[in-house]
């Protein structure tokens, strides 16, 4: 009974906090993407001629983003039907844009304006134990490129 | 909408870099995939299930990548790359991102 | 050449719909898939349990492994007594042998196992109020044995166990198991309610030929009756092992009512030298 109990409380907690953190990350996100919509992310190689001459410099963005006891209890009941875990892709889907957005602030303090071949890492920090899920991290990392002479470009 | 893991497309010339797109999925697998599993395990050979598993998932990232760049009018997608990541026991993410591009 | 990051729709990459929906969806459609494959799996080996023959049960006990009788030998040889009278108005098939044992222990309880044995505790002995009551406990047990109670309950114990263990190793998430594991044992209980009331029914059956009448099995009931509010949890009847004691009180006068056995009758007292020898065990030895 007493199991019960924690078990309910962990579940409840879990949902409620863990769905006001994602809500109010969300609109972080979306307001500082908004914010840096002018400097471009593009994932290719090859720098257009028309960008020499130019300065380059490596910029990255990482963030570990732990999972909550709602979800993880959800992906568990997932795992035994199969299917999309829902609760994870938000997760995911937070992790990535927030390392995106921090790898281009990086670039925004150098004074570029593109960052090209952009490309990301994922990976997930187990706490050992099978199958408990600790945290994920992601990794954004490219190429900052600022034009020496300012090309006239539509802001996006 | 045209794919490519190119930088370019031969023989078209690029208009509008819209930046990037991505899609993502997260799948886990189900009971009797895993007990097929455990079996191949003893017997050795592809693990069907799984690869249908990963197959659809592929589809579904590549369908929403398109799916952004549709939204925001591309008519290309560059460079396109995959990523696959071991989330937590029996379930993967994958993630397929590239540049969206109007090609003339 | 036109380079912009033009903003991209939400919802794509992660789903707007409520978490919540999905977790009770989840939730119900797990809870009604393990509990039908339980149903389903508890009456195959239902079927297939009885087909074990008897003497397969004895044999499996002979090595010693139930409990050896600690209580005194006069008790016991009065409670076989009873309960080689009994036999004949149960119908028993020829092969079944019932061997009853006395406990000298507080429990308050009997249980049947298998091989045909009957386990009576002092604890339970002490509470009841005269030999009609008595009766109707060994009645109630032998008829366990009778309908081959034990070995089914054994088989479904041993399937369903392997089902769940299978399930929850495969989840790997701790609680999963947990929520998988308490659906199994709630759906295991009705079976086990199921199976309470068919032996209620036959052993009244059987007391009611021998004596005429069912004198003293509403006490019985209404003692079980007591000893079930004494649990400080009170879990509704869906939790428990047994029906709840009104229940059974009302089965009792309603299967009385069917085949017009009589409820009164006369109250056999229990001998006064068991009665003598059961309070005596009490005091520390």
């Amino acid at each position: 009974m007493f199991d019960l109990i924690v078990f309910l409380v962990l579940l409840l907690s879990g949902f409620v906090i863990g769905n006001l953190v994602e809500r109010n990350h969300y609109r972080s996100i979306i307001r500082r993407e908004a914010q840096l919509r002018n400097l471009l992310l593009i994932a290719s190689k090859k720098l257009p001629d028309e960008f020499m001459p130019c300065t380059t410099r490596m910029v990255a963005g990482n963030v570990v983003i732990s999972v909550d006891f709602f979800k993880k209890f959800v992906a568990g009941l997932r795992s035994l039907i199969g299917g999309r875990v829902s609760s994870y892709e938000s997760l995911i889907d937070r992790a990535r844009r927030e390392a995106l957005l921090r790898m281009r602030e990086e670039a925004q303090k150098a004074g570029a304006q593109y960052v090209f071949n952009v490309k990301t890492e994922t990976t997930s920090l187990y706490k050992g134990k099978r199958g408990a899920i600790g945290s994920v991290e992601v990794l954004a990392y490219g190429t900052a490129v600022t034009l020496a002479n300012q090309p006239s470009m539509k802001a996006g | 909408m045209l794919l490519t893991t190119l930088e370019y497309v031969p023989g078209k010339t690029i208009t509008k870099h819209l930046g990037l797109v991505q899609g993502s999925t997260v799948r886990s697998k189900h009971i009797g995939r895993d007990i097929m599993a455990g079996l191949k395990n003893i017997f050795g050979g592809e693990l069907k299930g799984y690869t249908e598993l990963l197959q659809e998932s592929r589809d579904e990232a590549v369908a929403r990548m398109q799916e952004q760049a549709n939204s925001i009018g591309a008519n290309a997608i560059l460079n396109i790359r995959f990523s696959t990541s071991n989330i937590t026991q029996g379930a993967s993410e994958l993630y397929a991102y590239g540049t969206a591009v109007v090609l003339d | 050449m036109e380079y912009s990051n033009p903003e991209i729709p939400e919802g794509i990459n992660a789903s707007k719909e409520n978490p919540l929906k999905e977790f009770f969806l989840l939730l119900g459609g797990i809870g009604a898939c393990i509990a039908a494959t339980i149903i389903i799996l508890s009456l195959l080996a239902g079927r297939l349990a009885v087909y074990i023959p008897f003497s397969t049960e004895e044999e499996l006990v002979a090595g010693g492994i139930l409990p050896e009788d600690e209580g005194n030998p006069e008790v016991s040889a009065y409670l076989q007594g009873l309960v080689d009278d009994l036999r004949d108005e149960l119908e028993a098939p020829e092969d079944m042998h019932f061997t009853v044992h006395y406990l000298n222990s507080d429990t308050e309880n009997a249980y049947a196992t298998l091989g045909g044995h009957i386990y009576m505790f002092r604890g339970l002995l002490e509470l009841l109020p005269n030999e009609n009551a008595l009766l109707l406990v060994l009645a109630h047990e032998m008829a366990h044995i009778k309908h081959r109670h034990p070995i089914i309950a054994m088989g479904r114990g041993v399937v369903i166990g392997l089902l769940l263990a299978s399930i929850t190793g495969l989840s790997g998430d701790y609680f999963v198991g947990q929520v998988v594991n308490s659906t199994g044992l709630v759906t295991l209980l009705a079976f086990n309610r199921d199976q309470e009331r068919e032996a209620d029914a036959t052993a009244l059956a059987a007391v009611a030929r021998r004596n005429g009448h069912l004198a003293g099995s509403e006490d019985l009931f209404k003692i079980l009756r007591d000893l079930e509010s004494r649990d400080p949890i009170n879990p509704p009847e869906f939790l428990r092992t047994h029906p709840f004691g009104n229940h059974r009180i009302e089965n009792v006068r309603e299967l009385a009512q069917q085949n017009h056995w009589n409820l009164e009758g006369g109250i056999i007292e229990i001998p006064p030298q068991i009665q003598k020898l059961v309070a005596e065990s009490e005091l520390p030895q």
